[in-house]
């Protein structure tokens, strides 16, 4: 099977941004942050520089700062034909009758390209925002007697009824369908480190989503995964240049100017014969995890900002690393996420195809030679 | 200030796309919309695109898109439709129960952002107790009114306010609650509020939190006391009917028999064990099927009270439209069979009548 390739969904006013500075998760939970709004146009010319990149889906997120995820995906479907949507929805915010009467509707309406992102719940502030007052292992708790349900109704169960310690349904039933044209339910993404999240991942997913990681650490877990016939997603970004110089570079440029201040003085004042390796070995100390990926931006932008730095080449063959190790899906961002999304369309992608289509045979020769 | 007249929105395969649809085939489809094998199950963007041009062209207001759990999900289509047609505005009927009110009050409001604002919804505590159970509410009717208030009044405090909600009610209990995408509306801040029902406690809620008491056409002389002290309240009156409307008065008396049904106990209203609305409709009498000579229930007994006619010519019916006028009705729901045809007769026949008056 051929890698599958997300992006993120820009916020709203994302796409006319200039600057990663200006695009920094933080700066969005600002009063009078243009992610409050739908941004059609914009989201619009990345939806189709998406498509045409080959990214097979965004994912919308979800929060207190952002308009709803399902009604985004919605509009979106209406003026796009390819392009698939990872809606990321919250549990505790409807009951689950609802939000399949809801998911099944969009899917009706944009010839199935939804699918979801199960978030159980995410600060508990915004959460008793939303009237949900559970702790982080109840809020696991329920999400799985939250999707133990919707499997019910996706299965076309006539009378749905379950009784849970969180939800209670007497012969539930929802008559419009899952609508898709190889589906009669949506893709489930549930992400999340923790214990529940993983048991909540096993059993109630088709996909295990979570931040990238060296490959030799992400092994045993997506195996177990795999076992189970769950698949895996890693949420990272990219950070892609003809060379590694310039790929560097690039990284720099998005530390904020505080930041590059200080790496600059620390640069002058040392020798201004230090090489390439030097400069690596220096940033080593703020977070590479491997030659490629570097996690010095996670102080700036998120967890989700672990990043993967390079040539072409570098992420081609990086990609195919996690690949092996049987990762078959990625949820991408970048900075400005709609100029690196071009850059891999253009450059990364048509080499990991190009691996992909030798991977099969070489390994089946590897296997002939062990034979 | 001049009547509003809105429309329901057709099931979904209910507008023939092509060919000819008699009254008795359009009523016929509706009554068995409610089966897991009919179309009405599936979004219809064609169908309903077209009748809402159609809308457009008649200078209809809003369409009504009506919640249960054999059609799609009302929210989901008005955004995917609002994309679609550029003028007509949506009222989205909705049953209180189903999601948090900060959740409502995020897809209300990011709906009004992707269809410039021409949303309203349509409140209803629920109406079968069976029906609700599917959702997973329990509650009983006088309950679930007593719910929907405080669901209407976290709702109206995150319109009304720009900051936090902070609300410890029996039913809901939120804190520092926060939005930041707003009602985004040329004209207005807040979404109408459409409240239905018949009973005491939806009266009730109608003033205290909505903008609007929708209920179904009764004759002039025994709404007119109701509609006055609503209004004296601050708060609209719609009324919900259907239409039926022919060049000459016997024409449309014949077309109004093709819809009773061959069998005479037929009932689709069973299920709405919890409404008072369809309780009143249950106990109507053969002799009282003309409150007025243009006001026929004779379908009500099997379909329910919305199935409630205005029966006549152009100018019958507009007559009738104004003495609702003058008693203080502010607006109205339609609907006909077919939906499309009634909608033409009404905008090309009735309402420029009603505007000449």
């Amino acid at each position: 099977m051929s890698l599958r390739f997300h992006w993120m969904m820009p916020k709203g006013g994302e796409v006319g941004m200039k600057t990663a500075q200006e695009t920094s998760r933080v700066a969005t939970t600002h009063a009078h942050s243009p992610a409050a709004l739908p941004d059609m146009e914009g989201w619009l010319r990345f939806a189709r520089a998406a498509e045409e990149a080959g990214i097979e889906s965004v994912l919308l997120s979800f929060s207190r700062y952002e308009p709803d995820t399902i009604f985004v995906a919605c509009a979106m479907g209406q003026v796009t034909t390819k392009l698939g949507f990872i809606v990321a929805y919250r549990l505790g915010l409807m009951q689950p009758a609802t939000f399949v009467q809801q998911i099944n509707t969009l899917s009706g309406l944009i010839n199935g390209r939804v699918s979801l992102n199960i978030v159980a719940g995410s600060s508990a502030v915004e959460q008793r925002g939303y009237g949900d007052y559970l702790d982080h292992d109840e809020r696991y708790a329920r999400a799985e007697e939250f999707l133990t349900v919707c499997h019910a109704f996706w299965a076309g169960n006539s009378d749905v009824s379950f009784s849970g310690k969180y939800c209670q349904i007497d012969k539930g039933k929802i008559f419009t369908p899952f609508l898709a044209p190889h589906r009669s339910e949506p893709e489930i993404y549930v992400s999340g480190h923790s214990e529940q999240a993983q048991h909540l991942a096993l059993t109630q997913a088709s996909c295990y989503l979570r931040l990238i990681d060296r490959p030799e650490k992400l092994a045993p877990i997506v195996a177990r995964f795999r076992e189970k016939g769950v698949e895996v997603c890693l949420r990272l970004c990219v950070i892609c240049r003809p060379t590694m110089d310039e790929a560097l570079a690039a990284t720099q440029a998005l530390m904020p100017p505080e930041e590059i201040e200080k790496q600059e003085r620390k640069i002058l004042s040392s020798s201004d014969s230090q090489t390439l390796k030097e400069a690596l070995r220096a940033a080593d100390d703020v977070g590479w995890m491997n030659r490629n990926l570097y996690a010095g931006l996670v102080p700036y932008y998120g967890s989700s900002a672990i990043t993967l730095v390079g040539t072409p080449e570098d992420l081609a063959r990086a990609f195919m690393e996690y690949k092996e190790i049987g990762v078959t899906q990625f949820i991408i961002a970048g900075w400005p996420k709609l100029d690196e999304m071009v850059i891999f369309g253009r450059e990364v992608l048509p080499l990991v195809r190009e691996l992909e289509g030798r991977v099969s045979p070489a390994a089946a020769l590897r296997r002939n030679d062990q034979n | 200030m001049s009547l509003k007249f809105h429309w329901m929105l057709p099931k979904g395969g209910e507008v023939a796309l092509d060919g000819q649809q008699s009254p008795r085939e359009a009523a016929r489809y509706r009554i068995e919309s409610m089966q897991s094998t009919s179309p009405a199950v599936r979004p219809d963007l064609a169908g309903w695109t077209r009748f809402a041009r159609h809308a457009e062209d008649a200078g209809i207001d809003s369409t009504l898109i009506s919640f249960s759990r054999y059609e799609p999900d009302p929210f989901v289509v008005a955004c995917a439709l609002g994309q679609a047609v550029q003028k007509l505005k949506f009222i989205i009927a909705y049953r209180s129960g189903l999601m948090s009110p900060t959740t409502f009050v995020q897809q209300m409001n990011t709906v009004s952002a992707l269809v410039e604002g021409r949303v309203s919804f349509n409140i209803v505590a629920g109406s079968s107790s069976a029906e609700q159970r599917g959702y997973g509410d329990y509650l009983s009717h006088d309950e679930r009114y007593a719910r929907a208030e405080e669901f209407l009044a976290v709702c109206n405090a995150f319109w009304r306010v720009n900051g936090e909600v902070n609300f410890d009610g029996k039913y809901y209990r939120v804190e520092q609650a926060k939005l930041a995408t707003p009602f985004v509306a040329p004209d207005k801040r807040a979404p109408e509020i459409f409240v239905s029902g018949h009973s005491e406690q939806s009266e009730h809620l109608a003033s205290s939190q909505g903008s609007i008491w929708l209920r179904v056409a009764e004759s002039p002389s025994k709404l007119e006391p109701i509609v006055a002290r609503t209004r004296a309240r601050g708060t609209g009156v719609c009324l919900r009917c259907c239409l039926l409307c022919r060049p000459k008065r016997e024409e449309a008396l014949s077309a109004a028999q093709t819809l009773l049904p061959a069998d005479t106990k037929e009932s689709t209203t069973t299920m709405k064990d919890d409404s008072q609305m369809y309780r009143e409709g249950n106990e109507l009498k053969r002799d009282a099927f003309w409150p007025e000579p243009w006001l026929w229930t004779g379908l009500v007994p099997h379909y329910g009270p919305v199935w409630t006619t205005m029966i006549g010519t152009p100018d019958e019916l507009a007559s009738a439209f104004l003495e609702y006028k003058r008693i203080g009705v502010t607006e109205f729901i339609i609907s006909g069979w077919p939906e499309v045809d009634t909608v033409d007769v009404f905008g090309r026949e009735i309402l420029p009548r009603i505007n000449q008056a």
